[in-house]
């Protein structure tokens, strides 16, 4: 198939940029490669080599305490486009990178995130969207997004409500139910905390858990899951909420100390307190295994605001984390090099996040999605562009050959590939700061996710 | 209100005191006539440069109809803060009850789906209950204790919606809030922008309409007497207590009413749309905008909010566009509340009246300038009987 | 109707008794006591340590408050900046980074953050009093108000451009998980610091407002300015002091805030300003003692809530305190009964 070689392209892009940048000329980044005005493309229709500009919109939260989620994932896709722009650009089209900053005084905001895709859904150019990165911010892009049918993929949404039916997906894609516009490459929340909750039940032997929620749409979803899967498992749970800005956790470990937990669940961000959570855990002396989904596995100890510097590395020891992504990809040490090096000379944010890959994976599905229809229909005209990228990806016959692996979507949008990668705190990586450390990952492909078992 | 005469004075005071005269006399007419000529003009302008390089017409208007909730907001908590001089910290809670009141009124986790257009005054009503809940037992209190309470109630009302799962899905939100419709055709989530723009405009010329009216009114002249002086308007004969409620209770109306419509046009609700900081902008753009101007408030609203959703955004896209070394690594969006704040402070120690002050503000901040006491005499009216 | 009145008719010993104003104390005592017989007591060490830290932000709302009648929104990020500025000093003044053994070296670090901190904090203070609320000591209440709203904007943004957005770490001299035991009960040594620390400087202010005699303008000047003017008072002098002291409150409150959690944000200041704030209302607004008192309840609030598993509902439990505080005794435990325009 012809994505099988616009994949091999993109890979081998990866290579080639790699080469060229550890050559050193990489300046700023070049988003806005060629062309004038960059209001709208040039008539389609010329078979010159350069047809003009298409635009990739990307909305994430870019400011601000958001910024640690918001810009590695950003990256991802910048580098993307930058590839594909030195490699030519796609059958004469330069790909211009656009993003967008839903961040209102440091935190995620829907209305603005609402306001962003208006503009990017009236703007005929744009050909699909990265992002959103939180849950909260795609219920009130998709309605938008699917009434104009502009394709949106997500690296970072894992809430399953906003893909699957029979959690009221239907509410989103109100004006198009059966046009699916978006996709997204995370597992959903509904395979992360059970896949956790699994992983603590058997592998670890834990049998009586603190579960620690931080009131997001992100982190109660996800703990309600883990919760539902171990209490099912025949553990037990002691459930506490503790909203986004709590600093003081002791009154709660205190309580938690008398009912003899041999292990911790938190379900949310390190930015809402799980850090805290952690560092207060170890003093009061809980040295129980620590575990939570993808919002705790945010870097290395020596990266600003990670879980790993906020506990301290031996406070840290023995925590585990899922990413709902696949963790150990083939291509992995060369994305995160081709990323290094691109970003080399940027102020912040010079190394892959956790999303950075995801996002990369998205941009590659989008672009090859447009390659396809531009191959197939030359002379589409933009509107014809975007409705053939949002048909093309969303149809589940199609497969991408992404940085993650092959990646396809099933009929709800959904990745079909739904992996789940467990990470360990290893205290004595990167020379003592200590670092996440991959353990194992596990495919769940099945069709009933709630019964999804691990099948390796 | 009534309109004597409109024979403008023949002994010619310049065009622009015979505007607002004019303006002054037929303030209904004028609102619409004003509204109108911003309604048409902002449409247009986004058409020419540098406007057009940033959006298309659809998206700019998009973006004025959000800009209108804060303009709705603003006229709401100028009612308490600037004519009454009530400080209300917490005002983004009466906006979240009206936007939840409309989401379990039309949407399909509740399975009920009651029509936009009473929703709006039912929205109305419902966030004035509250308001009166509030504000009957603290109303009594001294004015810092009111800002207090009202910022601890903005504070509870979304924890309470959080942590009630149950009936407010929590952090989750709800989904699936139905779109106005009128005549039978539902409003178009995007592409056009007209319906929710030209409802928005509705909206904002009845509010301030009537804000107008009750400025003027008997009930206008005792919320400034307050203001000016409570032990003064009390001995007087105002009814303190029920003229500060009806403030707090209108203000409140006036927030559910922007409440109902930003949930009827991002068709979803979660509390982090109702948090602190909202509380603060629309606060800031008051104080701006010109604190008991309405007129004043209303553009402060609209201008801040372009700054805050355009102008910083802009600035940053340029800058990266341009590859200006240092600048382009600044995200400017990081200083807008820094931005707030100098301005808070810059503007109570320099311009405390706001930058379009009224006349009445403007004379009670600047207390040691000269004073034309027989103006604010007719102002005031006589004593309120 | 007034109070007065009332009184009147009361028995003899009930008159004695209100003399000597013990019921407020005896309601905090009777409340810890049942707080202690509910949650236990190692929550109730937790209440009192988190309660220390609240006190003493709220004594600087207090004795503002008290002086000027100002709600000073910005002291919550006052005492967010104190604990930056220990931050720095531990960290690239005095070069720490963790738990130091030797206890005289201890101490000595320690004194020379806190007495920094305090110092400079106390100077951040002045320097607000001065620029940003006294120009504005004549215009109508609302006009302070907002230019507090502003400041605390601008310190809450200027560290947060100094320091970045994310949690910074801060070195934590007296090892976290150093215990001892009391009484039988095993405690944090970091808990016994800190409730040490801010009791000694409370009682170390009160001795000081009710010993000196710049403590004795600070009283006349709260009660009647006009009046302390007249007798020969400096007032501007006077508030000045009284915004220094309680702003060095409020910075050494934030030292312990960073060695008791040895993390510390930029975010820190709103809602710890919110709570202490409902601890000096609580305690009676311009009453140190009150103020400290409400510290200590609202901290056993909190931790009660969460001994209990209903943490997320602590924090609009101390709002409900707040607003029931202001329904039903409007002057606080302690404090005065205040009038229309006090």
């Amino acid at each position: 198939m012809k994505n099988a070689k616009i994949g091999a392209l993109v890979a081998g892009a990866v290579i080639v940029l790699a080469a060229c940048s550890s050559g050193g000329s990489t300046a700023a980044p070049t988003t806005a490669a060629s062309t004038g005005t960059g209001a709208s493309a040039a008539p389609a229709g010329s078979t010159a080599a350069s047809k003009g500009e298409l635009k990739l919109g990307v909305t994430l939260p870019l400011s601000g305490g958001a910024a640690a989620d918001g810009q590695p994932t950003l990256k991802g896709a910048q580098l993307a486009v930058d590839q594909i722009n030195t490699a030519g650009g796609i059958d004469g089209y330069t790909i211009k990178l656009v993003p967008l900053d839903h961040a209102v005084n440091g935190k995620y905001n829907e209305q603005q995130g609402a306001q962003d895709m208006q503009t990017f859904v009236s703007d005929p150019a744009v050909i699909g969207v990265v992002g959103p990165y939180n849950s909260a911010v795609a219920k009130v892009q998709i309605p938008i997004s699917n009434a104009a049918g502009l394709l949106q993929c997500s690296p970072a949404n894992t809430n399953e409500s906003l893909t699957k039916p029979e959690f009221g997906a239907l509410d989103y894609r109100k004006t198009n139910p059966t046009k699916i516009n978006y996709i997204r490459v995370a597992a959903t929340d509904d395979i992360q905390g059970p896949a956790m909750a699994t992983y603590a039940y058997n592998t670890l032997g834990l049998k009586n858990m603190l579960v620690v929620d931080d009131v997001t749409t992100f982190g109660k979803g996800v703990a309600d899951n883990f919760q539902k899967k171990f209490e099912a498992l025949g553990g037990t749970v002691i459930r506490v909420g503790a909203g986004a800005d709590t600093t003081d956790f002791n009154s709660i470990i205190t309580d938690a100390k008398t009912k003899n937990p041999d292990g911790v669940y938190y379900g949310g961000v390190v930015t809402s307190g799980g850090g805290l959570l952690l560092k207060q855990l170890r003093q009061q002396g809980l040295t129980i295994p620590f575990t939570g989904p993808d919002g705790i596995v945010n870097g290395a100890g020596d990266a600003k605001g990670s879980l790993i510097q906020i506990a301290g590395a031996q406070a840290a020891d023995n925590s585990y984390g899922t990413v709902a992504a696949i963790g150990d990809f083939p291509g992995k040490a060369d994305f995160e090099k081709a990323f290094a090096d691109h970003f080399a000379s940027d102020a912040d944010f010079k190394v892959a996040g956790a999303y950075s890959g995801p996002a990369y994976a998205c941009a590659t599905v989008i672009l090859d999605s447009l390659k396809a229809t531009l191959d197939a229909n030359p002379t589409a005209d933009q509107a014809a562009i975007r409705e053939g990228v949002r048909a093309y990806a969303s149809d589940p016959s199609h497969t991408f050959k992404t940085v993650l692996g092959d990646e396809s979507f099933d009929k709800n949008g959904d990745t079909t590939q739904p992996f789940i990668s467990f990470y360990k705190v290893d205290p004595t990586a990167k020379g003592g700061v200590g670092d996440w450390v991959f353990k194992e990952q596990q495919n769940f492909s099945a069709n009933a996710p709630a019964a999804a078992s691990p099948s390796p | 209100m009534s309109a004597v005469g409109q024979a403008p004075a023949a002994s010619s005071p310049g065009i622009r005191e015979q505007v607002a005269d004019l303006s002054s006399r037929h303030r209904s007419l004028s609102v619409i006539v004003g509204m109108t000529i911003v309604a048409a003009i902002l449409p247009l302008i986004v058409l020419v440069p540098p406007f057009n390089s940033f959006s298309g017409q659809a998206v700019w208007m998009d973006g004025f109809t959000i800009a209108g909730i804060y303009v709705l907001l603003a006229l709401g908590l100028n009612i308490v803060v600037g004519m009454s001089g009530l400080l209300d910290l917490g005002y983004a809670a009466f906006f979240a009850i009206g936007a939840y009141s409309y989401a379990f009124a039309a949407s399909s986790f509740t399975h009920v789906n009651i029509p936009f257009w009473p929703m709006l005054l039912a929205g109305a009503a419902i966030a004035a209950v509250f308001g009166i809940l509030l504000g009957a037992p603290t109303l009594r209190l001294r004015g810092d204790y009111l800002a207090i309470v009202t910022l601890g109630f903005g504070e509870i009302v979304p924890i309470t919606i959080l942590n009630s799962s149950k009936y407010t899905e929590g952090p989750n939100g709800i989904g699936g809030i139905s779109a106005p419709s009128l005549l039978g055709t539902e409003f178009p989530t995007t592409g056009n922008p007209w319906p929710f723009y030209l409802t928005m405009l509705v909206m904002i010329c009845i509010s301030m309409i009537l804000i107008y009216r009750l400025q003027d009114s008997r009930l206008g002249r005792a919320w400034a007497a307050i203001r000016e002086d409570e032990l003064a308007a009390a001995a007087n004969g105002v009814n303190t207590v029920v003229t500060k409620l009806l403030a707090f209770a209108l203000g409140a109306s006036t927030a559910g009413l922007a409440g109902v419509f930003i949930a009827a046009k991002l068709q979803t609700v979660t509390p982090n749309l109702f948090r602190f900081d909202v509380s603060f902008t629309v606060l800031a753009m008051v104080v701006l905008g010109g604190m008991g101007n309405v007129w004043g408030v209303a553009v402060g609203a609209f201008v801040v909010f372009m700054i805050q959703s355009v102008f910083l955004k802009q600035l940053n896209l340029f800058f990266d566009n341009a590859h200006v070394p240092f600048l382009q690594d600044i995200n400017f969006l990081d200083y807008q509340f820094l931005l707030y704040g100098i301005a808070l402070v810059a503007m109570m120690l320099l311009r405390p009246e706001g930058l379009f002050p009224s006349r009445r503000r403007r004379r009670e901040l600047h207390t040691d300038e000269d004073q034309e006491f027989g103006e604010l005499g007719d102002e005031l009216g006589a004593s309120p009987e | 109707m007034t109070t007065s009145t009332l009184r009147r008719e009361q028995p003899a010993f009930v008159e004695t008794f209100q003399r000597l104003r013990l019921g407020p104390y005896l309601f905090v005592l009777g409340v810890a006591i049942i707080d202690f017989l509910v949650i236990g007591p190692a929550q109730f060490v937790n209440g009192l340590t988190i309660g220390a830290i609240y006190a003493l932000v709220a004594i600087g709302y207090t004795m503002v408050y008290g002086i000027i009648e100002l709600i000073n929104f910005a002291h919550g990020d006052v005492f967010m900046v104190g604990a930056f500025t220990s931050m720095y000093v531990l960290t690239n003044v005095l070069g720490q980074d963790g738990p130091i053994k030797d206890p005289p070296v201890l101490a000595a670090v320690l004194f020379v953050d806190f007495a920094i901190t305090m110092i400079l904090l106390g100077i951040l203070g002045t320097v607000i009093e001065r620029f940003a609320y006294r120009p504005l000591r004549h215009a109508p209440r609302l006009a302070p108000l907002i230019t507090a709203i502003g400041v605390s904007f601008i310190l809450q943004n200027t560290i947060q451009i100094l320091f970045g957005p994310s949690p910074v770490n801060t070195p934590q001299l007296i090892s976290p998980t150093a215990r001892v035991n009391v009484f039988g009960l095993d405690v944090g040594v970091v808990n016994i610091f800190t409730i040490v620390v801010s009791v000694s400087l409370m009682i170390a202010l009160q001795l000081f407002v009710s010993r000196t005699r710049i403590g004795r303008a600070m009283r006349s000047t709260a009660m009647d300015r006009e009046a302390a003017q007249l007798m020969g008072v400096d007032i501007n002098r006077t508030i000045a002091i009284t915004f220094f002291i309680g702003s060095a409150l409020a910075g050494a409150a934030g030292v312990v805030q960073g060695l008791y959690f040895g993390n510390i944000q930029f975010t820190l200041g709103f809602q710890a300003g919110l709570k202490a704030f409902t601890a000096a209302v609580l305690g009676g607004i311009g009453n140190i003692t009150g103020a400290a008192l409400g510290g200590f309840i609202i901290g056993f609030v909190e931790v009660t809530a969460g001994a209990k598993g209903v943490f997320v509902w602590g924090q609009a439990a101390v709002f409900v305190v707040l607003i029931l505080t202001l329904l039903f005794r409007p002057a606080g435990l302690l404090g005065q009964q205040i009038g229309e325009r006090a």
